[in-house]
């Protein structure tokens, strides 16, 4: 980079990252380091921890519930990351055109981020009640015996995916909007000068501009879903017979309600290992699909 | 080199001045709510100064006693009790102005989270806290909670007699009295009465078994009108009740062997089942009265059930909503009556250096007449006083107008089953919750859902 | 004249696809709506009514007469406000290190930001009281604020924003001498509008529906932003429905306002590529 001297690069570095560092050290490194010793204790949060080693971590994969509760986390992920990448894409491009009320159709598609879980929850609960549910009796129009949705162990995750991608599919697609909204249209112009269609402007331009955003969307995809909690939390409680705890649901319990916090700990451990281990692999692969700076 | 550690200083130095700023944000935050003190309502930092200024006048005037600052936390006032037991503390500092009280209020769901995390910090456990009996023996257990006996022997002015002796002593463990019951809640009968009147059927009795119940309900039931002849919650609360009702018990006579799988609590479990499966007295386990929140309670005030087990706490609501008389009764039981007992009591945290205040104030809110009048004038929690004369105020506030029923089930209450693991208390009732849920939807037999569950909790004793 | 036509097709088709999404996603919001304005029983009556058998708002009063809505709303905007500036400039400046100065040691220490994020938060909860406390921050609008500060995400965020900023615009800022702070200021700050605009949209809400570390932190209800006295409708046994409806209705327009006024951001920063051919 062209610029000021070494000192002054030194000096901004650190004016610049101080703010965030401050919260990095003060805010997270202290309890993470407090987090990684619990992890080798057993405690229950309010008498003294026992230190035991790696017990704790040996044991989650002794716990049936610790690996159900994997399990359960990969189902979430497997079916709500393509679904809500792929649909919040095509919800942020048609946001992206020049409509009439393209503005009141943005500020509408964000109402359902807003609205807390406790209460979607319980409309959701009826929606999906079998025997009274708008869907089941939607899909019977159709000819279709709905399933029994939160009461089946089969079919209950696929309702927290569908619940939670109708919550969260406007936060996702106001990213990329927003990314679309910083691609110059002076790209699409001298596009249009070489004579490219929708579609070759779509893959030449929009999708090469977006892909640092993209990939920003699949990272926060990946550690917020694999840490999915608020709505499994409120709407089904992990059940029916634990075909919904998540790990993170697990942890929560685990920590304030089983007095098992030591454990719990080491399970968040376990978790971030996981993220990481996929955070990576992105990471690594995003070279090969990411255009940072120009196209 | 120099430079840069000359640098890095400047950085630090306006890294504080960020801070200054975001302090002088907090100060604006005072300032600003200066004007909410105005209209009554002060800040707290605004009433640090004000004590600080307080304390400022006291030392200058003379060497005059300071109150007695204890910190209170509980749960049950979250929900519309919160001014009632803001005028209870007003009361006692009234009556006890050598003491401030500065209460919390935490929603239930997230009432452990907070204490537990508040007492994991160390510094600032609350001096008096609330636990029902459920968690009480896992407090207690735990060595966190102090011992009263001292300060009970030495109050000439309370008896321990003032206080019904099952909810005293609820809070003993191992012989030492670590709280005190203040109040319960539970589960009676309700009934519609015309529903009743129009079938032509007799009112339940208190000595009621399930066959009645069940005659009864066969003769109530209108499936076209889609009225219910008795509905009661399917749950790991609602199991250890209807077990006890049956005879059957988790725990053995030990009190250590675990027999959830035994004769009497599969029999009563397929009862709990059949009401919906074979006799269709109830409706579907999949229908809305039992997967959505409060259906059960709304579908009896619209007056679709006949009989409905739940809490008094909806008698309120039950005075207000229902368009027809209705009255309560005590549970149906099998061999012997069994009723549900929710008591909240007061502890006392170990580390508390005010161990005599906060017994002043745990007994009264125990025992005190304005409490006890407050609970029952704002259809709070029953009291536990031995006080003929104040129970009658509680039952002449009716309707309903059996209320007696309510305090009469005291007498064949049943405690949470607790077993040799107290600190388990929460994953038992996980255990159980998913084993029901099996067997309520027909993914296994009773037999083989109370057999798992008898492992399970093997198990956890094990561990 | 085909052209308009076909455009005229695509275009109804969008509007058709936008209604039907948006009335699919927007429906438990229009029944919160007019859930506000029913009474207890009608709020959960099986199966529901969408529309109130009548218009009433003594849930908004009875609300007020349980809890000083006003003041918990004058919190929640305080601390929202106050955290949603603080992170704008904490993560806008992070965020153009980490895209534009490189240094020794920046992959790595942006790794470590990204750990922060993986770890679930309500176990850092747990010490961060501890190390709060220790400060004497219990009971303070710094102590609600502070944690709220610094988000990853959003530097993150900032970081792959900045990132495709062409470097001919900052290398022609260099070469008129303006220094980082002017290049920062003057041309990645306008660039970046959309950005910030999201990040404040995120991170505004953040504040406002924070629930756990705000009860936690506090103990004071005069401190009490909304979501902790909307949490004061349920009790163990209870929860009023219609109430906690119309709560979140109130609670809900705040935000509404402050995505709008964000939106006007939402515009095509002009010439971002002025250097490129």
């Amino acid at each position: 980079m062209v610029g000021e001297s070494r000192l002054g690069k030194v000096y901004v570095i650190v004016i610049f990252l101080l703010p965030s560092l401050v919260g990095l050290v003060a805010f997270n490194v202290i309890p993470i380091i407090h987090s990684i010793y619990a992890s080798l204790t057993e405690w229950d949060l309010i008498t003294p921890a026992k230190f035991i080693g790696i017990e704790n971590y040996l044991g989650i994969f002794q716990d049936e519930n610790s690996v159900k509760g994997m399990i359960n986390t990969f189902k979430f992920v497997g079916g709500y990351i393509p679904l809500a990448l792929f649909l919040s894409l095509i919800f942020a491009a048609l946001l992206d055109m020049k409509l009439r009320w393209i503005k009141l159709y943005r500020a509408l598609f964000f109402v359902p981020v807003i609205i807390s879980w406790v209460v979607v929850s319980l409309i959701w609960l009826w929606l999906f009640n079998s025997d009274t549910g708008l869907i089941n009796y939607l899909l019977s129009m159709l000819g279709i015996q709905g399933p029994m949705w939160l009461q089946d162990e089969s079919t209950a995750m696929l309702a927290v995916i569908i619940a939670s991608l109708s919550k969260d599919l406007g936060y996702f697609t106001i990213i990329l909007l927003s990314g679309l909204q910083g691609i110059s249209d002076e790209y699409y112009e001298s596009a249009d000068i070489d004579g490219a269609n929708a579609f070759q402007k779509f893959f030449k331009i929009t999708i090469p501009c977006l892909t640092p955003i993209l990939f920003f969307v699949l990272v926060i995809l990946l550690i917020t879903s694999l840490q999915v909690f608020d709505q499994v939390y409120v709407m089904t409680g992990g059940g029916p017979y634990g075909s919904t705890r998540t790990l993170v649901l697990e942890i929560y319990d685990n920590a304030f309600q089983l007095n098992k916090a030591g454990f719990a700990c080491a399970q968040a451990w376990f978790l971030v290992i996981i993220i990481w281990i996929v955070t990576v692999s992105q990471n690594k692969l995003q070279k090969r699909w990411v255009h940072y700076d120009s196209i | 080199m120099v430079k840069k550690i000359l640098g890095l200083m400047i950085a630090v130095a306006l890294m504080f001045s960020v801070f200054a700023g975001c302090s002088s944000t907090g100060g604006k935050n005072a300032a600003s709510n200066q004007k909410a003190e105005d209209k009554g309502k002060v800040t707290a930092s605004a009433v640090e100064e004000k004590k600080e200024e307080v304390k400022k006048e006291e030392v200058k005037k003379e060497e005059k006693k300071e109150p007695v600052k204890i910190k209170f936390m509980q749960n049950s006032a979250n929900g519309g009790k919160e001014e009632t037991l803001k005028s209870m503390i007003e009361d006692f500092q009234k009556k006890n102005p050598d003491v401030v009280v500065e209460s919390e209020i935490v929603p239930w769901k997230d009432y452990f989270t907070k204490l537990n995390i508040v007492i994991s910090s160390g510094s600032s456990a609350p001096d008096v806290f609330e636990l029902g009996y459920e968690n009480f023996g896992q407090y207690a257990a735990k060595g966190l909670l102090k011992e009263l006996d001292e300060a009970i022997a030495k109050d000439k002015d309370f008896k321990p007699e003032s206080i019904k002796k099952l909810a005293y002593d609820a809070y003993k463990f191992n012989g030492k009295q670590m709280g005190v019951c203040t109040d319960f809640s539970a589960v009676v009968l309700y009934y519609n009465k015309d529903l009743f009147d129009s079938k032509k059927v007799a009112y339940p009795q208190g000595n009621w078994t399930w066959k009645d119940e069940l005659e009864a309900a066969k003769k109530l039931t209108d499936e076209g009108k889609g009225i219910w002849g008795s509905v009661s919650p399917l749950q790991a609360y609602e199991f250890y009740k209807t077990i006890a009702q049956n005879n059957g018990s988790i725990w053995g006579s030990d009190g250590k062997s675990v027999t959830v799988n035994s004769k009497e609590c599969v029999d009563a479990l397929q009862w709990m089942l059949d009401k919906s499966m074979k006799y269709k007295i109830s409706p579907r386990f999949s229908s809305d009265i039992y997967t959505q929140p409060d259906a059960d309670v709304n579908a009896f005030a619209a007056g679709k059930v006949a009989m409905l087990r739940t809490g008094i706490w909806n008698m309120v609501r039950f005075t207000k909503d229902a368009k027809f008389k209705w009255d309560i009764a005590l549970e149906p039981g099998n061999t012997k009556p069994a009723h549900h007992f929710f008591s909240n009591g007061l502890v006392t945290s170990k580390d508390s250096k005010n161990v005599e205040a906060a017994w002043k104030f745990i007994k009264y809110m125990a025992i005190d007449p304005y409490v006890i009048s407050q609970r029952i004038e704002k259809d709070w929690n029953v009291p536990v006083v031995n006080n003929d004369a104040i129970m009658t105020a509680y039952f002449k506030k009716t309707p309903p107008e059996s209320k007696k029923v309510v305090t009469d089930t005291l007498d064949s209450l049943v405690l949470p089953p607790l077993g040799p693991i107290p600190d388990k208390w929460n994953e038992m009732t996980k255990i159980l919750g998913d084993e029901l849920d099996k067997a309520k939807f027909g993914k296994q037999s009773v037999q083989k859902s109370l057999d798992s569950a008898k492992e399970k909790i093997e198990k956890l004793v094990q561990k | 004249m085909i052209r308009y036509k076909k455009d005229l097709i695509l275009k109804v088709m969008v509007h058709g696809i936008l209604i039907i999404t948006l009335f699919a996603l927007i429906f438990p919001f229009i029944w919160m709506l007019f859930g506000a304005f029913k009474d207890a029983n009608e709020v959960i009556q099986m199966p529901p009514k969408i529309f109130p058998s009548k218009f009433n708002l003594t849930n908004f009063s009875e609300i007020r007469s349980l809890f000083p809505v006003e003041l918990f709303l004058f919190n929640s905007i305080l601390v929202a406000l106050v955290s949603t500036l603080l992170q704008m400039i904490f993560c806008a400046a992070a965020g153009y290190i980490f895209a534009k100065v490189s240094f020794k040691g920046r992959e790595l220490l942006f790794t470590l930001y990204l750990i922060t994020m993986m770890i679930p938060q309500q176990l850092i909860m747990i010490t961060l009281y501890k190390v709060f406390v220790g400060m004497n921050l219990q009971n303070t609008y710094l102590g609600i604020i502070l944690p709220g500060t610094y988000n990853a995400l959003g530097i993150f965020l900032l970081r792959q924003h900045i990132s495709t900023i062409s470097d001919s615009f900052l290398e022609a800022g260099f070469m008129d001498g303006a220094s980082h702070f002017r290049v920062f200021r003057q041309i990645i700050l306008p660039l970046c509008k959309p950005a910030l605009a999201t990040l404040a949209i995120l991170a505004f809400m953040g504040s406002w529906n924070a629930f756990l570390w705000p009860l936690i932190i506090t103990s004071d209800t005069r401190l009490a932003t909304l979501p902790l006295g909307l949490s004061k409708l349920q009790s163990r046994w209870t929860t009023s429905w219609n109430l906690l409806m119309a709560g979140n209705v109130v609670s809900f327009i705040p935000m509404l306002l402050v995505y709008i006024f964000a939106q006007r951001y939402f515009i095509k920063s002009i010439s971002l590529s002025g250097v490129k051919g």
